[in-house]
C-alpha cells in the first residue's frame, strides 16, 4: 500500500514495485491522478482512496488496501503536504493540516495496518524529508512534522520489532517531480529557480522521482531484513554538511 | 555565569524540571511568569518563591485548549525569555490506540510552544530574546509503547531548529533533551508499574551513567542556555541524558 501516489515520488514507487511483480493498492487525495494511476497499473493495482487528513481516513485507506489485496506486505507513508509560510503565516489550520497529513496519518496508518503486518512479518517505509534532519527558514509546520515522523518511525520500530514488522524512514532531498516543475513555473525564472535546487545538493543536482523510488524499494526489500528503526537520507549531501565555494 | 535576562516564562514550573529551573532562575535575579495547569499549583509555585531576589507572578492555563494559551501569551506580555516544559507523557500502544490521547499529547507538548512562539513574537524580537524547549531523548529514540510522546518531542526539536533558522539573528531558539530525571512523570511510571522497586531499578540503569538525574541539575543547563554566555547558541539540541543516546553497553 502507498499513500500519495497519483503522482511523484509515490506514483513511481508503485510503478517501481509492480515492476518487480507487486500487487499495489495506491491512495491519494486527488481522484483524477488516483484515477489515472490505476488505469495506468491496470490489474495490477487496486485503489485505497481515503482523506488522510481526517481521523479516520487512514483506518480505511488500510482497510480498502487489504479487501483490495487480501494481504499487506508493504505499507509506504509517503502522502505529505507542504505549503511554505513563515512562522506569522503559519495559521493554525495549516499547522493542524502538516501534523494531520504527514504526522499522524502515518502513525493511524501503521497502528491499524499492524495486525495484518504481523501476519505477514511486513515491513513499514515513511517518507520525511532532508528536512526531517535539518530545517530551512519559513517552512515550520512541515519542518515540525517531518522531524517527528522520524522520531516516530523509532519508537514503532522499537515497538513492533517484537513481531517481525521493521519500520525505517527515507529522507529525500529534492526531486525533479510534477511539482517542482509547477513550482518552477510558478516561480517566473524556472531556469533561476532549477538552479538554485540544484546549488543546495552538494552534487549539484536535484533527484529523479525513479532514482528515489529505486532506493526506496531496496528499503522494504530482503535486502535490508536488519534494518529497523533507521533515518536514511537520500539527499545528494544536503544534509552532510556545507560546501565552501571559491569566492 | 553571565547575568540572566530580565523577564522569562517557565510552562510547567509548578513541578518537576519547570519548577526547578524557574526557582533557579529567580535565585539568581530573573523575574519569572510561572505557569501551571491549576490555579492553587500555581498560587503554592508563586508562594513558594516569596523571599526570591526578583518578581514572581504566576498563570494557570491548560495547554492543551488554545484559547487557554491565548491568555498565557496575553497575560504574560513581552518576555525576553521563553521556556517551554510543559510535556505530558500517556503510555500508548498501538493496539490500545487512543486518538484523544495522540492530540492531548501533540497539544500540549508541540502545539503550544509553537503557539506561544507565534502570539510572543513581536515581544521576543523587540529584545532580542530566545526560546528554550525541552524536549526528550525520546525525541531522538524509540520507547516502545510511546509512539505519540516520541513523534511530540522528535518534532519539538524539529520546530527549534526551523524557529533558529526563520529568527536569526533577532531571535535565538534552543533545545534540550534530558534523559531520565526523578520528577513527577517519573514517579507516576513507577508507581503504575506491577514491581516498583524492578521499575525504579530499570531507569537507574536506563543511562550509561547509571542514576537518574535530579531536576536541578537540568535547571542548571536550561540557564546557562538562557544566560548571555551561550548568546552564539541557536538551533541546538543540547543532551543531558546520562549517555543514553550515545549508544548501549554489551
Amino acid at each position: 500500500m502507498i499513500t500519495g501516489a497519483g503522482r511523484g515520488l509515490g506514483l513511481a514507487m508503485a510503478r517501481a514495485l509492480v515492476a518487480q511483480g507487486c500487487r499495489v493498492a495506491l491512495n491519494d487525495k486527488s481522484e483524477s491522478q488516483l484515477a489515472a494511476a490505476l488505469t495506468e497499473l491496470g490489474d495490477c493495482a487496486v485503489s485505497a482512496a481515503a482523506d488522510l487528513s481526517s481521523v479516520e481516513g487512514p483506518a480505511l485507506c488500510v482497510d480498502q488496501a487489504l479487501a483490495g489485496l487480501g494481504h499487506l506486505d508493504i505499507v509506504v507513508n509517503n502522502a505529505a503536504i507542504n505549503i511554505e509560510n513563515d512562522i506569522a503565516r503559519t495559521t493554525d489550520a495549516l499547522w493542524d493540516m502538516h501534523l494531520a497529513i504527514n504526522l499522524r496519518a502515518p502513525h493511524l496508518v501503521v497502528a491499524r495496518a499492524t495486525a495484518a503486518l504481523r501476519q505477514s512479518r511486513g515491513v513499514v517505509l515513511n517518507v520525511a524529508s532532508e528536512l526531517g534532519l535539518h530545517a530551512i527558514p519559513n517552512n515550520v509546520a512541515y519542518v515540525s512534522a517531518k522531524h517527528g515522523l522520524i522520531a516516530l518511525t523509532r519508537a514503532l520500530a522499537i515497538e513492533l520489532a517484537q513481531h517481525g514488522i521493521r519500520v525505517n524512514v527515507l529522507c529525500p532531498g529534492t526531486m525533479d517531480t510534477d511539482l517542482m516543475q509547477e513550482c518552477a513555473a510558478a516561480s517566473g525564472n524556472p531556469k533561476e529557480y532549477y538552479a538554485v535546487f540544484n546549488e543546495y545538493h552538494p552534487l549539484g543536482r536535484i533527484a529523479s522521482p525513479e532514482e528515489v523510488a529505486n532506493f526506496a524499494i531496496t528499503l522494504v526489500s530482503p535486502l535490508t531484513a536488519f534494518m529497523t528503526g533507521s533515518s536514511i537520507a537520500f539527499d545528494g549531501g544536503s544534509t552532510a554538511g556545507r560546501v565552501w565555494r571559491a569566492v | 555565569m553571565s547575568a540572566m535576562p530580565k523577564r522569562i516564562l517557565v510552562t510547567g514550573s509548578t513541578r518537576g524540571i519547570g519548577r526547578a529551573t524557574a526557582e533557579y532562575l529567580a535565585s539568581q535575579g530573573a523575574d519569572i511568569i510561572l505557569h501551571g495547569r491549576h490555579r492553587e499549583d500555581v498560587d503554592a509555585a508563586v508562594a513558594r518563591l516569596e523571599a526570591a531576589p526578583a518578581l514572581v507572578s504566576g498563570i494557570a492555563a491548560d495547554l492543551s485548549s488554545r484559547a487557554d494559551i491565548a491568555h498565557l501569551a496575553e497575560t504574560a506580555g513581552e518576555i525576553d525569555v521563553l521556556i517551554n516544559c510543559a510535556g505530558i507523557y500517556e503510555e500508548q500502544t498501538l493496539e490500545g490506540l487512543d486518538a484523544q490521547s495522540w492530540a492531548r499529547t501533540m497539544d500540549v507538548n508541540l502545539t503550544a510552544p509553537w503557539l506561544l512562539t507565534r502570539l510572543m513574537l513581536d515581544g521576543l524580537r523587540r529584545r532580542r530574546g530566545l526560546i528554550i524547549n525541552v524536549a526528550s531523548d525520546a525525541g531522538l529514540l524509540g520507547i516502545a509503547g510511546g509512539g505519540t510522546y516520541c513523534a511530540s518531542k522528535g518534532a519539538l526539536i524539529g520546530l527549534t531548529k526551523a524557529l533558529a533558522i526563520e529568527l536569526a539573528p533577532d531571535v535565538r531558539a534552543v533545545c534540550i533533551c534530558p534523559g531520565p530525571v526523578a520528577t513527577d512523570m517519573m514517579t507516576q511510571s513507577v508507581a503504575a508499574a506491577r514491581d516498583h522497586e524492578a521499575a525504579l531499578n530499570q531507569w537507574t540503569n536506563y543511562a550509561p551513567l547509571g542514576r537518574i538525574a535530579a531536576p536541578r541539575e537540568i535547571a542548571s543547563l536550561i540557564a546557562y542556555a538562557a544566560s548571555a554566555d551561550a548568546a552564539f547558541a541557536t538551533g541546538s539540541v543540547w543532551l543531558m541524558d546520562g549517555g543514553l543516546t550515545a549508544g548501549k553497553r554489551i
